[in-house]
């Protein structure tokens, strides 16, 4: 008899179920270690052709094209495209700042809603699915793995993470472009409260080793309003010193601020060639989804 | 700048209301944890410049907004000084009405300006009660409202000068009599020393009078020191009618003044050389160019005109002839000048007589000193004078000529009885009494004084008065040779009298009792016993300025002061009880000399004799003028058979004007505002400015509307909104 699924308060069944036509596909070929619906970097032997060869020795005369030799008095090779599986590296931010949420959910908690839909739908197409938690460094990895089994490991991951610390997303990046291997699918769950010019060396790095980068930007609406009706005493939750202010004289040089910095980081993700969304955590999670799964179908990888 | 509703002042505390909710929001902060740390940092160290400040912007435009409208509730008035004083229960005004008000500054005259500017002010400061003193008989009378001021024939102005500290003497008994609450004094005057008389001993019983005042008395003087220096002032200064046969001419003597701005206080002479771009030394020698001008006679209907050059402050035109007509024994005349800044000035007006015969009677029992007196008394200093003495027994006094008498020589025992009424009489319609000591003693008294003990012994005059009275110094200021007389013997004194010369040993030898009208003097000696007859210039003058003063009333034209005949009708009410003893004021308003009737007091004095002034005729003057305010008004009168010349004092013609100073000493200790009118300007001297607090308020609202408003930002539309997705 099989154990009783534990309810996660994090996963919808239903969403998840919804979200499951939705297909979760690459914008590049990825390297796999099984075959898989996502294009590869490697020729294969699908049924779909790829390209001409000239032979040379040591290829298997198996694949040698006799029609092409009859044509032209030359050997060619010919060669299909392989498709292969992925590997969904999640990093989430668990940095004090992430802890922040005036409505129902803090930023945190609806990573975590992602992050558990995202690995659902990537095993369950048997992609494999690994998990990192950032804060003041590497808090917590798991590798990716495609077996279901794995996916209850990492739920019970996800629904221990405690936010605390300061944000140590560079670094950590730089740290996991290196260890996870070429072509990757790497999803960063996080309020990218950091300099703007360290991630573009971060997001840089990670396309040089050829990973198809997605990045959720997740905002409370109360950091982007800043409405406030009386003077507050601001903690910050990474551990830093309060600020005492009145915010209505402040919200116009708060939000100019917010926006030099939200500008920057949006040409910092377009030039690195970020999959990048920014997302109110009022929203629905399972909408954001569905915007990066079509967008993603209408983007799939060639090879 | 004062209120009038300033008990709403109170609430100016209530300014730092905005303040106060401020520190109160302050403490009613909210904490939060926060994850944009970063931003927060970043908007506070931009916090800087107008940023910075605009929030105490705010706060300081909240705050004067509150105030702004306290102010504006609290009716404020523009004015000298800040006030929080509101209301006043009495105001007394006090309206200089010397003939220096009629000047005209930038073509206002200073009087209208005045008037003006006080109905303004007053109207807007409001009181319950108006009172104007009259400058002429200081006697104070409530007007309805201060627009009155224009109305009001009393406070029109006269050629009389005005007596400020008397005026203020009237304020402070209303004050004190009426018992009135918190009182306002408004004074317009153009600050003429002659007006003012600084020096006068009243000033400091004044000031301390005000000050003894239980309730607050303020003092507001509304100042108009301007001069025009180039006003020229007229004035006849001597005039004689000489007999040429059967017909005459007058001789006329007239002095022109200019009016120097020296005359003017430094301060203000500096800001008129300024206005003109001179120096000082320009000025000095401005007055000195010469500007010409005509002059206009008219005697009787009959007109002439002579030009004269004038140069400097002051001219002086000597005996000037003007003929007359055949016969013409008495009439009167006018000399003008064209019209310039002071019209006041530029008229004088004058009466002519042929002298009246100078009749003197000798009552003595020595037929030697009897013919000494006689001889004196009937020797004329002037061949166009007609001088007569007589000598008559004391017995034979009742059918004396009386009524023709200048001077009666006493050298009998003190009169008693009847002979006492009648030489009394005498005194009161202005007669001239000089009582020398009689050989026998009879102890009797006359008006408290009686003769002592003859004393033996060679004495000498060791002092005399010499600026006035029958002792005083010749027109060119020589003194008479007093000091040279030699006295063998004189007899004592006692009593109530005033020593016009006093003997080494400290006994009195000419002295005089003070009386109304006429003048009564006691000489201690005789010729026979002193020097008087070998040294006969002192006895001569003695005896013929007492005639002249005695023959005064004997004559058919007065010239007068104006305002100075007012006083005579109060005195004349006063001699009718007898009160000989009341101070007679005495001003030298300029006379004649020789040859016409003095301008002085003492004319007045004579004029006791005349009819009311009701009766008064006007023959030349001011037609507007009302018939109860001839007196004050320059001109010529007729009544009961007299003629009537009223000028001007000619302390209005020299004077200068007081110094900022001079005026702060007046009321020093008082609670004392001055404002400098300017006649030229047409705006109130005081006003309602709340209009302006309450646009100060609605704009200080609308700046801290703007300031305050949510400015839209460009940054904030471009943030998310909610399902946006890059």
């Amino acid at each position: 008899m099989l154990p009783t699924p534990k309810p996660r308060s994090f996963v919808d069944p239903q969403v998840l179920a919804r979200l499951s036509g939705l297909p979760l596909f690459a914008r590049r070929p990825m390297q796999g270690a099984v075959s898989g619906r996502h294009p590869s970097a490697q020729r294969g032997a699908s049924v779909e052709f790829a390209e001409y060869r000239k032979y040379v020795p040591g290829d298997d005369l198996r694949r040698l094209d006799w029609r092409a030799y009859g044509r032209s008095d030359r050997f060619y090779v010919k060669e299909f495209e392989a498709d292969t599986n992925l590997r969904c590296c999640l990093i989430v931010d668990t940095s004090g700042s992430m802890g922040f949420g005036s409505g129902a959910v803090n930023k945190v908690q609806y990573a975590r809603q992602l992050a558990a839909a995202l690995s659902y739908l990537a095993v369950q197409q048997g992609d494999a699915v690994g998990l990192s938690c950032v804060a003041e460094g590497l808090v917590q990895s798991i590798p990716p793995r495609r077996n279901p089994a794995h996916l209850r490991h990492l739920f019970d991951v996800l629904e221990n993470i405690q936010t605390q610390g300061e944000t140590s997303l560079v670094p950590v990046l730089h740290e996991l472009a290196e260890t996870l291997g070429q072509r990757a699918l790497v999803v960063i769950l996080s309020d990218f409260f950091v300099e703007t010019q360290l991630l573009r060396d971060c997001f840089e790095h990670l396309r040089f080793r050829k990973h198809d980068v997605t990045a959720f930007q997740l905002l409370d609406p109360l950091e982007l309003d800043f409405q406030f009706q009386r003077p507050m005493r601001f903690l910050d939750l990474e551990g830093g010193s309060s600020i005492f202010a009145e915010p209505t004289e402040i919200v116009d040089r708060y939000h100019r601020a917010l926006h030099e910095h939200l500008q920057t980081l949006r040409h910092v993700m377009v030039n690195t060639a970020v999959d990048y969304h920014q997302v109110r955590i009022d929203e629905d999670y399972e909408q954001v989804l569905v915007r990066l799964l079509v967008g993603r179908t209408q983007r799939r990888g060639r090879r | 700048m004062s209120f009038l509703q300033p008990a709403l002042l109170l609430g100016l505390p209530l300014m730092v209301l905005p303040i106060v909710i401020h520190l109160i929001n302050q403490r009613r902060y909210q904490t939060m944890p926060w994850g944009a740390m970063q931003f927060l940092l970043t908007a506070t160290r931009m916090s800087r410049g107008f940023a910075r400040i605009r929030q105490w912007l705010i706060l300081l435009l909240r705050t004067l907004v509150i105030g702004a409208l306290l102010l504006a509730v609290s009716r404020p008035l523009a004015s000298g000084r800040f006030s929080f004083a509101g209301r006043a229960d009495t105001t007394i005004i006090l309206l200089d009405r010397s003939p220096s008000m009629m000047q005209k500054v930038a073509g206002v005259l200073k009087w209208n300006a005045a008037a003006r500017q006080l109905a303004s002010a007053l109207q807007t400061v409001g009181s319950a009660r108006w009172i104007l003193v009259d400058s002429d008989s200081g006697i104070p009378r409530e007007i309805a409202s201060p627009d009155a001021l224009w109305e009001l024939p009393d406070a029109r102005p006269t050629s009389a000068a005005s007596n400020m500290p008397a005026m203020l003497q009237a304020a402070h008994d209303y004050i004190e009599t009426n018992q009135t609450g918190r009182t306002e004094i408004w004074i317009a005057s153009d600050l003429r020393a002659n007006d003012w008389r600084a020096e006068s001993g009243l000033w400091r019983e004044l000031r301390n009078g005000f000050m003894e005042f239980a309730q607050s008395v303020r003092i507001h003087l509304l100042a108009y020191p301007q001069v025009v220096p180039e006003n020229i002032a007229v004035r006849v200064a001597k005039l004689q009618r000489i007999s040429t046969g059967n017909s005459g001419e007058l001789s006329i003597s007239l002095d022109f003044t200019r009016e120097d701005i020296l005359s003017a206080p430094i301060a203000h002479a500096e800001k008129v050389a300024r206005d003109r771009g001179e120096d000082g030394a320009q000025d000095e020698g401005r007055t000195d160019r010469p500007i010409t001008f005509p002059v206009q006679f008219e005697v009787d209907g009959a007109r002439s005109e002579l030009t004269v050059e004038m140069s400097g402050s002051h001219y002086a035109l000597k005996d000037h002839r003007i003929a007359l007509a055949q016969h013409q024994r008495s009439g009167w005349g006018r000399v003008s000048i064209p019209t310039d800044a002071n019209r006041a000035d530029n008229d004088f007006y004058f009466v002519f007589d042929t002298p009246a015969p100078r009749h003197t009677l000798v009552v003595s029992d020595d037929a030697q000193n009897a013919n000494m007196l006689k001889l004196a008394a009937s020797i004329s200093p002037d061949s166009a004078i007609r001088c007569q003495a007589e000598v008559v027994p004391a017995g034979q006094l009742a059918t004396a000529a009386w009524g023709e008498t200048a001077l009666l020589l006493w050298q009998v025992p003190l009169p008693v009885g009847a002979t006492a009424t009648l030489v009394h009489s005498f005194v009161e319609r202005g007669g001239q009494v000089l009582f020398l000591p009689p050989h026998e003693q009879a102890g009797d008294e006359w008006l408290g004084v009686r003769w002592g003990t003859w004393i033996d012994g060679r004495r000498a005059v060791t002092a005399w008065r010499g600026d006035e009275g029958l002792l005083a110094n010749t027109e060119s200021g020589a003194a008479l040779p007093v000091g040279k007389l030699a006295v063998h013997k004189y007899c004592t004194l006692s009593g109530e009298l005033t020593p016009l010369a006093t003997l080494d040993g400290g006994d009195p030898l000419l002295a005089r009792i003070t009386t109304d009208h006429g003048g009564v003097y006691f000489l201690a000696t005789t010729p026979a016993h002193s020097s008087l007859a070998s040294q006969g210039v002192m006895w001569y003058v003695v005896i013929q300025r007492a005639l002249a003063k005695g023959a005064i009333r004997l004559a058919a034209t007065h010239n007068l002061v104006a305002g100075e005949s007012s006083r005579w009708t109060t005195q004349s009410s006063k001699s009718q009880s007898h009160n000989l003893k009341s101070p007679s004021p005495v001003n030298g308003g300029g006379g004649f000399g020789v040859g016409s009737k003095s301008v002085s007091a003492e004319t007045t004095e004579s004029l006791a004799r005349t009819p009311s002034r009701i009766e008064w005729h006007q023959l030349a003057g001011d037609q507007e003028t009302i018939s109860t305010a001839y007196a004050e008004h320059q001109g010529v009168y007729e009544t009961g058979g007299n003629l009537l010349a009223v000028n001007r004092p000619i302390a209005e013609d020299y004077a200068r004007v007081l110094t900022d100073t001079q005026i702060r000493e007046l009321f020093v200790g008082l609670d004392f505002v001055r404002i400098d009118g300017s006649p030229g300007n047409d705006r109130g001297m005081i006003e309602e400015i709340w209009r302006m607090f309450l646009a100060m308020m609605v704009v200080a609202m609308l700046i801290e509307a703007v300031l305050c408003m949510p400015r839209r930002s460009v940054t904030r539309s471009l943030v998310l909104s909610k399902g946006a997705v890059s």
